[in-house]
C-alpha cells in the first residue's frame, strides 16, 4: 500500500489532485482536465508505460463527461486511473496520440465516434465501427437504444415483437 | 453390396456434386462451425466441403448476427454466388435478432435481407443441428431435381 | 532490347484481406501495396460491433453474465470471470475458496482451447492443414468438459456468475479433465502440437513480423505478443486475482518478437496452463461453490456506488472491465478492454507495413486475434 499513496500523494503535490487508493495496487485520481496530460507525461516518466485503455462515463445529471485513462506500471505494478470531468456542451480535450502513438490514437477514435468527444491533436478521429451512422453518438446516455429499436425494427401490431414494448 | 441400396445411398447417387459451402461467419458461428469442419465431426463425409471463394459455393452460411456493415457484405457476396444457391442461417440472432434484440447496430430479421432458406435455432447451435440442416439441404436437392 | 519488365512492374494498387477469413469472424484490412510489398496497412473493423459495453448498462448483473460470455467467442469463460470479479469486487462479495478454484480450472481450461484454436487456424492460415485438423479435434475433448460443467459447449450461459459458480463440478469431472490434459500434454514438457512441428510452418512463421520490445509496450501489446517481444509480464503474476498467487508456473518469454516466438510462447503456455489445472485440482478444498447470499438469485440487488477496473490475463492478453456504479441495481457504465482491439489495429497496422503479401496471413493469425473482443 506504501507505493500507491506515494504516486497519489506526488500527483496530489504536482497538481492538486483528489484521489484514493481502492485496494492494493489500484490507485483513483482526479485532476484537472487542464492538467491532465502533463499529469500522463509524469507518471510514464515515472515508468507508467502500458496505457491500458481510455473511456468515458457519460455523467448526465451533472452535464458532463468523466474521461478516465488506465495506465499500469510494469515495473512497480500499479494500475493508477486518471480521470478528468469536461463539460458535455463543449466536449474538447486534449489527445494524447503524441504521447502513445497508436495506441492512444486508436482509443480515443474510438471514444471520438462512440461519445463524440473531440480529441484535439488527434489528426485519426474518422469512425471506426459504424458505417453511414447519422445518429447521434451511440452511447451517450440521452439516445435511448430501446426507444430507437422500437421504432426502428419493431411493430406494434407484430404479435411475436408485442412484448419488446413491455 | 445387396440387392437393395440404401435410402441414401439412393439420394447421393442422385447428387451431381458434392455440396459447396461458404462461411460467412460473424464470431459464433466460428466458434461452432469450425468444429463441425475438423476432424471430430468431419462435414466432408456427408459430401459437403468449405471453399473460400463465394463463386465456387452452393450454400452460404450466414452464422449469427448482422450488423449493417457486415449483411451489406452478405448480400454482395450472395450476389456473387452462382444459382442455385442457398442460405442457411444459423442461431437465433439471425430470427429475432436474439440477445441483440436492443442493440442499435445489428438487424433483427435476416430474411429482410436475404431469401433464407432454412433457420437452424440454437445460441449457438450444435454441430448436430447442423448436420440435420446438412441432411435436409440433402432433401432439397432431391426434390429439386 | 525491349524492357517489358519495367512496365510490368510499375503499379501500385490496393488490396483487401477480408472481411471473410476461413480462420476467424470478419475483420477487413486494406493494403496498399507496390508489387509484392506492403507499403501501409489500414484496419476495417466494425463488422461484429453490438455494442454490449451500452448493452450491458440496460441490463441487471444476472443478465450480464450471460452477455459477458459473448465478448469473444474463443473463450467465453474467461470474459465470465472478468465480468463476475468486476461486480464481486463492487459489491465486496466473499467468494467462497472451492469456487475461486473452480473458476480457475475453468478459466486455464479455457486459456489451452483458445490456443488449440490459434493453432489451428496458424496452421490453416499457412497451409498445414494437418495441424488444423488435430487442433480442432483436441479442442472437442475440452468443450465436452464445459459442457458437462456448465452445461453449454460453447457459451456457458454465465456459468461463473457473481458470487461464485452456478453448479458444483459434477461428479468425475476431476478425472475426466486430468485424462483430457494428459491427451493434449503427453508428459510434462511436451505437447502433441510440438510433434506435429515441422519445417513448412517455421519457415513460413520466422522472421516475419517481428516486434520489437519498445514499440509493444508502446502499441499496447499484452499476452502473448508481448511475451513473444521479450517481455516477461504476465497479468496473473504481476498483478495477481482469484487464487493464482497459490500455484506455481512460469512465463514463457522469447526475445525474437517474430510470428514464430509468439508461436512459441503459445505452445510453452499451454503446457504452463496444463500445470495449473493439475496444481489447482490437486489443491481444491471442499465447501460451497457460491456465497450464501446469491445461492438463490435474487434479480435486484443494489451495486453500491464506486468504481472498479478489473484486469485479467485472458488467452488474448489483458482483458478489463472498468465497471462504473451510481448505486442502482444495473452498472452505470462499463467498459470492456479487450486485448484484441489494439493487436488488430495499431499492432497489426505497424507489422504489416514493409511485409510481403505472402506473409500477410502469417502475421495476421500469429497476433491470436479475436475481431468479436475488438468490436464488442
Amino acid at each position: 500500500m506504501k507505493r500507491e499513496i506515494e504516486v497519489l500523494q506526488c500527483l496530489k503535490e504536482k497538481f492538486g489532485a483528489e484521489g484514493y487508493v481502492r485496494r492494493d495496487r489500484r490507485v483513483f485520481i482526479t485532476v484537472d482536465a487542464e492538467k491532465v496530460k502533463e499529469a500522463i507525461l509524469l507518471l510514464k516518466n515515472k515508468g507508467y508505460e502500458h496505457l491500458s485503455a481510455i473511456s468515458v462515463t457519460d455523467w448526465i445529471k451533472d452535464g458532463e463527461f468523466e474521461i478516465t485513462y488506465h495506465l499500469w506500471s510494469y515495473e512497480s505494478k500499479i494500475l493508477v486511473t486518471l480521470k478528468t470531468r469536461i463539460k458535455r456542451d463543449k466536449a474538447i480535450i486534449e489527445s494524447i496520440s503524441d504521447i502513445w502513438g497508436g495506441n492512444a490514437r486508436t482509443h480515443e477514435r474510438e471514444m471520438h465516434e462512440l461519445f463524440g468527444v473531440e480529441f484535439l491533436g488527434n489528426d485519426d478521429l474518422v469512425p471506426l465501427f459504424l458505417e453511414d451512422w447519422d445518429g447521434p453518438p451511440p452511447f451517450r446516455k440521452d439516445f435511448d437504444w430501446r426507444a430507437y429499436v422500437r421504432e426502428k425494427f419493431y411493430s406494434m401490431d407484430n404479435e411475436r415483437e408485442r412484448s419488446y414494448y413491455d | 453390396m445387396g440387392k437393395k441400396k440404401s435410402k441414401e445411398a439412393k439420394m447421393m447417387k442422385k447428387l451431381i456434386k458434392a455440396i459447396w459451402v461458404f462461411n460467412w461467419f460473424n464470431s459464433c458461428g466460428f466458434a461452432e462451425l469450425v468444429p463441425v469442419v475438423g476432424s471430430r465431426w468431419d462435414m466432408e463425409r456427408f459430401g459437403m466441403i468449405v471453399v473460400g471463394n463465394p463463386r465456387h459455393a452452393d450454400v452460404l452460411f450466414i452464422a449469427g448476427y448482422q450488423t449493417f456493415k457486415s449483411i451489406r457484405r452478405a448480400q454482395r457476396i450472395y450476389a456473387q454466388m452462382p444459382e442455385p444457391k442457398v442460405v442457411i442461417a444459423l442461431g437465433s440472432c439471425t430470427m429475432t435478432g436474439g440477445m441483440y434484440w436492443d442493440s442499435y447496430n445489428t438487424i433483427k430479421r435476416l430474411e429482410d435481407y436475404l431469401p433464407v432458406a432454412m433457420y437452424i435455432p440454437g445460441c449457438p447451435p450444435r454441430p448436430e443441428a447442423v448436420f440435420e440442416a446438412c441432411a435436409k439441404i440433402f432433401k432439397h436437392v432431391e426434390e429439386m431435381e | 532490347m525491349i524492357n517489358v519488365f519495367e512496365r510490368l512492374n510499375d503499379g501500385k494498387y490496393t488490396i483487401y484481406f477480408g472481411p471473410a477469413h476461413p480462420g476467424s469472424g470478419n475483420f477487413g484490412v486494406k493494403l496498399e501495396v507496390d508489387g509484392e510489398c506492403v507499403i501501409s496497412a489500414r484496419a476495417d473493423p466494425g463488422f461484429l460491433h453490438r455494442g454490449f459495453e451500452k448493452l450491458m448498462e440496460y441490463r441487471i448483473p444476472i443478465q450480464n453474465a450471460v452477455l459477458s460470455d459473448r465478448i469473444c467467442i474463443l473463450e467465453s469463460l474467461a470474459w465470465n470471470l472478468v465480468h463476475a470479479e468486476a461486480v464481486d469486487e463492487l459489491m465486496g462479495i466473499d467468494v467462497p475458496e472451492r469456487a475461486r478454484y473452480i473458476r480457475v480450472v475453468l478459466a486455464e481450461l479455457s486459456r489451452i482451447q483458445s490456443h488449440l484454436i490459434w493453432f489451428g487456424v496458424i496452421s490453416a492460415g499457412t497451409g498445414f492443414d494437418t495441424g488444423f485438423k488435430i487442433a480442432f479435434g483436441l479442442r472437442d475433448y475440452i468443450l465436452d468438459i464445459f459442457e458437462m460443467v456448465t452445461g453449454g459447449r460453447v457459451y456457458p450461459a454465465g456459468y461463473i456468475c457473481p458470487g461464485g459458480v452456478r453448479r458444483d463440478f459434477p461428479r468425475g469431472a476431476k478425472e475426466r479433465i486430468m485424462r483430457v490434459i494428459s491427451k493434449i500434454c503427453v508428459d510434462e514438457d511436451t505437447t502433441v502440437l510440438e510433434k506435429l512441428e515441422n519445417k513448412v510452418l517455421k519457415d513460413r512463421l520466422e522472421g516475419v513480423g517481428v516486434l520489437s520490445a519498445r514499440e509493444a509496450i508502446k502499441l499496447g501489446a499484452t499476452g502473448p505478443v508481448l511475451r513473444g517481444s521479450g517481455i516477461k509480464a504476465d497479468v496473473r503474476r504481476d498483478d495477481p486475482y482469484e487464487v493464482y498467487e497459490c500455484f506455481e508456473f512460469e512465463i514463457p518469454t522469447m526475445n525474437e518478437g517474430d510470428a514464430y516466438a509468439r508461436y512459441c510462447v503459445g505452445i510453452e503456455e499451454i503446457k504452463e496452463s496444463a500445470k495449473i489445472v493439475r496444481q489447482a485440482l490437486k489443491m481444491m478444498p471442499d465447501g460451497d461453490y457460491i456465497a450464501p447470499q446469491f445461492r438463490k438469485p435474487k434479480l435486484h440487488v443494489k451495486i453500491p456506488e464506486g468504481e472498479v477496473y478489473v484486469r485479467n490475463e485472458v488467452a488474448r492478453g489483458e482483458g478489463c472491465v472498468y465497471m462504473v456504479s451510481d448505486g442502482g441495481d444495473k452498472p452505470y457504465r462499463v467498459k470492456i478492454r479487450g486485448p484484441s482491439f489494439l493487436h488488430m489495429i495499431p499492432v497489426l497496422e505497424h507489422l504489416l507495413c514493409g511485409a510481403e503479401i505472402a506473409d500477410v496471413p502469417a502475421i495476421y493469425w500469429s497476433l491470436n486475434v479475436c475481431p468479436a473482443d475488438m468490436d464488442r
